[in-house]
């Protein structure tokens, strides 16, 4: 096997996944002084864009009671979760791009797209009942010591188990 | 001795492997399971696990993020 077959084409073994992501984790910290955070990013757009259409989110209780990591002077695109979160999705396209695998995916049928969106949007709605999504829970919430990250680990699993078991019997 | 045909492009995780599961349980052994996706994790756990269960297993990519994994079921 060349190499470029085996470092960009063929998948990279687990663990050494692991280990360059606690790298990088430990790396953003330090850097940004704060932990990486998906959810929180989508959920300051969602709450951008109601503010354009005249809602107001920034009045409403949950935003004044907890603290959110945004600092002073920063705007819709210049804050450090949006920045993330595309740097994100274009590191991907990258190595997307690089091992020739880019396809454009279309929808497969209306039934696909109703789950999507129906699964979608409780999943949201989860995160913000637990402050986190996946990475805000193991990523950022575990290797910081929290005792919240193992509950929402453990009953993530316990999720994943029931959704798993009806999608099998009942969806496919 | 027949073969399967599996269209599972355009899935997310974990369609293909669970729509390979349910059709290997139905089939004989013998028979080819050929699972077309275009999900590049696909090919790395619905491999592990035929390979683990026993059966043989091998895969082609046909086009540029598309791949047909050929599943014969051994026992």
């Amino acid at each position: 096997m060349s190499l470029y077959e085996k470092v960009i084409k063929k998948p990279w073994p687990y663990w050494v996944g692991g280990i360059l992501l606690a790298l990088l984790n430990i790396s953003l910290l330090i850097t940004t002084g704060s932990a990486w955070s998906i959810t929180t990013g989508l959920l300051y757009w969602a709450a951008a864009i109601a503010e354009r259409l005249g809602i107001r989110p920034g009045e409403w209780y949950y935003f004044n009671f907890y603290e959110y990591g945004l600092k002073e002077g920063q705007t819709f695109l210049y804050n450090s979760y949006t920045v993330l979160n595309i740097a994100i999705i274009l590191g991907a396209l990258l190595a997307v791009l690089c091992a020739k695998e880019f396809k454009w995916k279309k929808v497969k049928n209306f039934k696909q797209f109703c789950f999507a969106l129906g699964g979608g949007i409780i999943m949201g709605y989860g995160t913000r009942l637990s402050f986190g999504c996946n990475i805000g829970a193991y990523f950022s919430a575990i290797p910081s010591f929290s005792l919240q990250g193992w509950v929402f680990a453990l009953f993530m699993f316990v999720g994943a188990w029931i959704g798993s078991k009806i999608l099998f019997k009942f969806i496919l | 001795m027949s073969e399967y045909r599996l269209d599972c492009l355009f899935e997310a995780c974990p369609i293909p492997l669970l729509k390979a599961l349910k059709q290997l349980e139905k089939m004989k052994i013998g028979e080819v399971l050929i699972l077309h996706t275009d999900h590049n994790c696909s090919i790395t756990n619905v491999v592990e696990w035929t390979k683990k269960q026993g059966h043989y297993i091998d895969y082609i990519e046909i086009s540029e993020g598309e791949w047909e994994i050929y599943i014969e079921k051994a026992k």
